[in-house]
């Protein structure tokens, strides 16, 4: 439908495909530099509408053309702002980035959205990320129709692509293969018992990972005991190294982290503890290297153990099985993205002023014809008549808000106008559900 | 002749409407949509409407429970397990266990339709009463419930198996926890001891007013069984475990010799018509 010259949807963006670190840093902008760029590039009139999505691996402006883009290239136009807004000089700016009008643009926004453009694919952080960006540039006052309903429609994409695809389903990072394992031992980790062993950043990760999932029961250990003590300022309980054996059966699952280069849980501490337990579950998360945790304990019942090459190697293979879930997940957008499309199209100038005409002359035909057939007792030359004149009549009535829609020069005001007559006049394509 | 038609009948939706519940359930645990977990619940629930109808007018037939043959047995039998897996559903909400349980109840169902004589067993006047009913009902029941104790069991050892050995296979994200696992079980086994437990007791009081004695092999079988599964509803034993899953299969073959072996050829006394 749109062409990519013509199309006043565009995108310009940079990300950690093609964009390294420290221009994308500088590329950034925070809640506040999206307010004032937002509405510095609509009063400018370079954009009518726009939703900024700054990330640390990607910022991205998505826009409705405004009225001073006329004759101009909007994408080199929308560029060039973003290099003088950062003070970053054109050149280094052009090269590293990527541009999209019309289809190709909704589509990358759908893309993003669905975590097809992720460092790790199928992450689903960016879904919230981009609703976060859309309510910003709402609250800005920097959205209308169009980038309402794309937006909607791509976090309405991301969801459906995480609900009914296998791309975001398996964790592809070792925290989040440790915590899968951890909840089909003991499905909800809120009331469970944690020890974790050692106060590194290893330990540090996992202690906020089991915050964030509601643990209290946290016990950490470490053999100085103050760095222990400082971990858990934030929650937990830190515990004496020498108390490290018979704290082993209170906990539900342990986590170990430690630089020691020797196993610091025996096979026989965990034998005594497992026995204590009478069947529940133990389970040994060791992440240290080399191994904190005596690989025999495995052999024991209802012992678990897994350590970091046995995390790292399901990590990988559920990396690939995202990767299989791409042709399903594509299958969706492209569903999603012809809906919008086909809404989308229907704003152009010259379909919703045929719409609109054809709306008013069936209601002519239907019911004005209709009835004058009926009115026998008028002549026929006198029917004509009257009929040439209810022609005329939907002609001057349709003229004001033709003029309104296909002269505004503004494209995003211009979409908008398409918008409201489709609405006021139950013009609307609809989708199909 | 026509009762037969009508209650074979009804069987047959009852069997279609388990049979797209299981549909249901199956693409739930395979893409995680509400609608699917939905459509199994109300289908199964159905399903167990219709199966009633075809039992109650059966049951109004004979002016008992239908226990009389082996088919009806079965028949009521699925229906007693849809029963049990509707109360697992109700109580814990796990619904990933359904292709797993609602299968028994299309086996027994399918049994049943297949193998029905096409005559309607007249009550017995020997055994009749409503005490004899519910000692039938109930233990057939506890059988259900135990039934279902027995898939979990099996469910609990592939999933402790896939942790232990690290194999993480296709079905492993779609099990629950080894914790909801243990917890449906024992679940299953309270009812299905419960149920036993009072049936037997009934039966008992039924057998002292009949026969004048309380004697009979298959009492020695049932208190077997239900001390198998008392042993792992001990205190201390809730967390579960291997053993217990261990524990609660040898109890459901010891079930299977008792409702089998038992009744057609040891007991004088259970045995179908």
């Amino acid at each position: 439908m749109s062409h990519p010259a013509e199309s006043p949807l565009v995108m310009v963006g940079w990300d950690f495909h093609q964009t390294p670190v420290e221009l994308r840093e500088r590329l950034a902008f925070s809640p506040e530099m999206v307010r004032e760029a937002l509405s510095l590039m609509r009063k400018e009139g370079l954009l009518s509408e726009g939703v900024i999505i700054s990330t640390c691996n990607r910022s991205e402006i998505y826009g409705v053309t405004g009225a001073a883009i006329a004759g101009a290239d909007p994408l080199e136009a929308v560029t060039e702002f973003v290099a003088n807004y950062h003070g970053i000089p054109r050149t280094e700016v052009n090269g590293s980035g990527y541009r999209f009008s019309g289809t190709d643009a909704a589509r990358h926004l759908l893309r993003v959205t669905s975590g097809m453009e992720s460092l790790a694919l199928g992450e689903h952080q960016i879904i919230g990320q981009v609703r976060e960006a859309f309510r910003l540039a709402s609250s800005a006052g920097a959205t209308r129709s169009v980038l309402h309903r794309l937006f909607q429609k791509a976090l309405e994409t991301g969801k459906r692509v995480r609900s009914e695809t296998g791309l975001s389903s398996k964790p592809i990072s070792i925290p989040g293969v440790a915590m899968e394992l951890s909840e089909k031992i003991y499905e909800n980790l809120a009331p469970r018992k944690f020890l974790i062993l050692g106060a590194g950043e290893t330990s540090s990760i996992f202690f906020d990972l089991l915050l964030a999932r509601g643990a209290t029961h946290i016990e950490v250990t470490n053999r100085t005991f103050t760095r222990a003590d400082e971990l858990c300022r934030r929650g937990g309980k830190a515990v004496p190294w020498e108390e490290l054996d018979s704290r082993l059966a209170h906990a539900d699952i342990v986590v170990s982290a430690t630089s020691s280069t020797t196993p610091v849980i025996s096979y026989e501490a965990a034998k005594a503890a497992v026995a204590q337990r009478r069947g529940q579950p133990l389970f040994f998360l060791d992440l240290g290297i080399p191994r904190n945790v005596d690989p025999h304990i495995a052999d024991l019942n209802n012992a678990f153990l897994y350590a970091v090459d046995d995390l790292q190697e399901i990590a990988e293979r559920n990396r690939q099985e995202r990767e299989k879930e791409l042709g399903p997940a594509l299958e969706i957008l492209e569903e999603e993205l012809e809906e919008f499309l086909t809404w989308f199209g229907s704003l152009a100038v010259v379909p919703t002023v045929a719409s609109l005409r054809q709306k008013f002359e069936s209601i002519r035909e239907a019911d004005f014809d209709r009835h004058l057939e009926k009115m026998t007792h008028i002549a026929e030359a006198d029917r004509e008549k009257i009929r040439l004149m209810a022609q005329a009549m939907v002609k001057s009535l349709l003229r004001r808000p033709t003029e309104a829609i296909k002269d505004e020069p503004d494209p995003g005001r211009r979409l908008d106008r398409a918008e409201a007559a489709r609405h006021l006049f139950d013009l609307d394509v609809k989708p199909k559900e | 002749m026509v009762l037969m038609l009508g209650l074979t009948g009804l069987s047959a939706i009852a069997l279609t409407l388990y049979l797209a519940a299981e549909a249901f359930s199956i693409a739930h645990l395979r893409r995680d949509r509400q609608s699917y977990a939905t459509a199994t619940t109300v289908l199964l629930l159905l399903g167990f409407l219709v199966h009633f109808a075809a039992l109650e007018i059966g049951g109004r037939a004979i002016h008992s429970v239908p226990y009389r043959d082996l088919p009806s047995s079965m028949s009521l039998f699925a229906w007693m397990i849809a029963a049990s897996y509707g109360i697992l559903l109700v109580r814990h909400r796990e619904g990933s266990t359904g292709p797993f349980l609602i299968p028994i109840a299309i086996f027994f169902l399918v049994v049943s339709l297949v193998t029905h004589p096409g005559a309607v067993v007249i009550s017995d006047p020997k055994r009749s009463g409503s005490l004899f009913a519910m000692h039938v009902t109930l233990a057939i029941f506890g059988y259900a419930a135990l039934t279902l104790a027995f898939v979990l069991a099996q469910l609990y050892l592939i999933q402790n198996q896939q942790l232990r050995r690290r194999k993480l296979g296709p079905l492993f994200s779609k099990l629950p926890a080894l914790d909801v696992l243990s917890q449906l079980q024992r679940t299953s086994v309270i009812i299905g001891v419960s149920a036993l437990t009072t049936a037997t007791v009934l039966g008992l009081i039924w057998a002292r007013q009949n026969w004048g004695t309380y004697w009979d092999p298959k009492v020695f079988f049932t208190f077997l069984i239900i001390g198998l599964y008392l042993v792992t509803l001990f205190p201390g034993r809730a967390g579960g475990g291997k053993k217990n899953a261990i524990l609660s299969i040898a109890g459901f073959i010891l079930l299977l010799f008792s409702y089998s072996i038992v009744n057609l050829f040891i007991s004088q006394e259970h045995t179908f018509q």
